[in-house]
């Protein structure tokens, strides 16, 4: 090799050369990649931008976009009740959508561990999450209706007549909608805990169990902290679907008067489509928006904290 | 303590200990898995004894009593699916469901290979733009897309129902794919492109059979996502000629429903079925499909 080819002539021809070729393959990719950048930006982001201009407006059914309404929107959400009521319903239905699915789903992944036609049990229990929620929320609708299962069988065990409507009280529309999602989710989460349990090794908790610790400091000491960011990942997904859940909601309280007041979700719906209030809708949404990304940013920076400090 | 690891006595008696005691806790274990699975299945089982009763028969006995015969289960579906025209909202949400999911996982397919495989400038921000698709909450999209869609007169469309669901379907496949085709190895698709072949033939005929696991598994669960929806097609599609299934299933249901449990019980029926039998049929798919939904 000479040193004339490596004047700063041929270099640079290498370089452009090198870069011609990359442009040209990043041309071909840009070839893949278009329809789903398309189809992304305008179904998608494109919504998402609009949406928040839109809470800053005026806008009804019969009337202009052109109006600006400043924050209006946003402080007639702190004017109005449903709002803090929605608020309220949101909360509970994202800390029961934390707590119940987990709680039953580790302590029947515990029970079906180690039992025979374990692959049976998980289908039946899988079973509810391939069904529509509208179809599960229209079964259960008659599940809790005053002369429905839940009553009959209330009675059945107390021997006196029990028609109480679920679906009709403040006092138990969100408790019972909850058990129906429970009922759903469980399933998948009980799914999701069993491949976490079998990840753990066998040979902590075999020498543990040599050394005369009880299941129960087994299970909080080696066994849980193994677990945990199978846990949390388990919670993330709950918490996004606790904010958001519609279908069932919507479908059960088809007979509830206040259904605004059920969730942020159903608040947003009812406000923008059954109103015909879309500015007012959008900034509903606005809020819902936020707090799910907040709060799911938050449980995916501890997850994988946890995931790190494990590994 | 030492132990005589030749001691036949002792290890015998070491086994049966074990044994005895994964035995008493098996036996344990059963009675409140048998008890949580009754309680599971009710619903399921209330399900199955109203869809053969008779509106009368329903008023009349208990709701978890047996029906008389078979026979009103056929009475049932003919008021269910000429009532809420489910013949063609089922074609409609299975048209939608065929066709979206596999454009979608297609279109999905092509952006990780063009992600991963080519040297794409900016492949990341790319990626990012995609995946900000799946972190919003589906209440953002709404009232615009209602506004976009009367706009441009797709409103209570075919099309426009299907562009919207091959969109949704999009950013989580291709979360999945890009994962997938990272680790099948680069030799494969190098030694394609020196013999000559095509971007578009490495992509067909050597990363997609090399990935179908995913792939249809993602598409089982996109075919589910659209056939179960009702958020989106309550909104943008509301013609009986266009509408979809869940549509359908929730104008039966309600408080201006002047029909009986059974008829509206036989409709979830009829709309569950696809769905419930692509998992009897493909649940090994299934579950990794659901699984892939936590990664």
């Amino acid at each position: 090799m000479n040193t004339a080819m490596l004047s700063p002539e041929v270099l640079k021809e290498a370089r452009r050369r090198e870069r011609r070729v990359a442009w040209q393959q990043t041309r071909v990719a840009w070839l893949f990649i278009a329809p789903a950048v398309i189809m992304v930006a305008l179904f998608l982001l494109l919504p998402v931008v609009f949406n928040v201009i839109l809470s800053f407006t005026k806008w009804q059914k019969f009337t202009g976009l052109d109006q600006f309404a400043g924050f209006n929107n946003y402080a007639r959400l702190f004017r109005l009740p449903y709002f803090g009521e929605a608020m309220g319903n949101t909360a509970i239905w994202v800390v029961g959508a934390i707590i119940f699915p987990l709680a039953v789903g580790l302590g029947l992944a515990l029970l079906l561990r180690n039992i025979p036609f374990q692959e049976t049990f998980k289908s039946l229990f899988f079973l509810p999450r391939v069904m529509a929620p509208t179809a599960v929320g229209a079964i259960w609708y008659y599940v809790y209706a005053p002369r429905g299962v839940l009553n009959s069988v209330v009675s059945g065990a107390t021997g006196q007549p029990f028609d109480y409507g679920w679906l009709f009280s403040p006092d138990s529309i969100t408790g019972a909608v909850i058990v129906t999602f429970v009922w759903q989710t469980l399933g998948i989460t009980m799914v999701l805990l069993l491949l976490g349990l079998a990840a753990i090794p066998k040979d902590p908790i075999e020498a543990a169990r040599v050394d005369g610790a009880t299941p129960g400091q087994i299970f909080r000491h080696i066994v849980w902290p193994l677990l945990l960011p199978t846990v949390l990942v388990v919670t993330i997904l709950n918490v996004a679907a606790g904010f958001t859940t519609f279908d069932l909601l919507w479908v059960m309280a088809s007979s509830y008067p206040a259904k605004r007041t059920l969730s942020l979700a159903v608040y947003m719906y009812y406000e923008s489509f059954s109103n015909g209030a879309w500015a007012y809708g959008s900034a509903i949404a606005v809020v819902l928006g936020s707090m799910v990304i907040s709060v799911s940013a938050l449980l995916a920076i501890v997850q994988s904290r946890v995931s790190k400090n494990i590994r | 303590m030492a132990v005589d690891i030749t001691n036949r006595q002792f290890i015998a008696q070491l086994i049966e200990k074990e044994r005895r005691e994964h035995r008493s806790g098996g036996r344990w274990v059963i009675v409140p898995i048998v008890a949580m699975t009754i309680a599971y299945l009710t619903p399921l089982y209330y399900l199955f004894v109203t869809i053969f009763k008779t509106s009368q028969e329903y008023a009349r006995k208990g709701v978890l009593e047996l029906p008389d015969s078979l026979a009103p289960i056929v009475d049932n579906v003919v008021q269910a699916w000429t009532i809420a025209n489910m013949g063609q909202a089922s074609l409609n949400s299975f048209s939608y469901a065929v066709i979206g999911a596999a454009i979608a996982v297609g279109i999905a397919a092509a952006a990780a290979y063009g992600m991963t495989r080519l040297n794409l400038i900016g492949a990341n921000g790319w990626f990012m733009l995609i995946f900000t698709g799946t972190l919003f909450p589906f209440q953002m999209y709404l009232v615009p897309l209602l506004f976009g869609y009367q706009r441009v007169g797709i409103i209570n469309s075919w099309g426009g129902m299907l562009l919207v669901y091959v969109a949704l379907c999009i950013p989580f496949p291709l979360l999945v794919l890009r994962n997938a085709f990272s680790g099948i190895t680069r030799e494969v698709d190098e030694a394609a492109r020196i013999e000559g072949a095509s971007e578009w033939r490495v992509f067909t005929s050597m990363i997609l059979p090399n990935a179908t696991g995913p792939l249809i598994a993602l598409y089982l669960l996109q075919f589910t996502f659209i056939w179960n929806d009702l958020l989106f097609s309550s909104i943008l599609a509301n013609g009986i000629d266009v509408r979809s299934i869940m549509v359908a299933l929730q104008s039966l249901q309600g408080t201006y429903s002047t029909l009986g449990p059974n008829v509206v019980i036989t409709a979830t029926l009829i709309s569950s079925i696809p769905t419930v039998l692509l998992f009897v049929a493909l649940r090994k798919y299934f579950m990794a499909g659901l699984q892939l939904g936590s990664k």
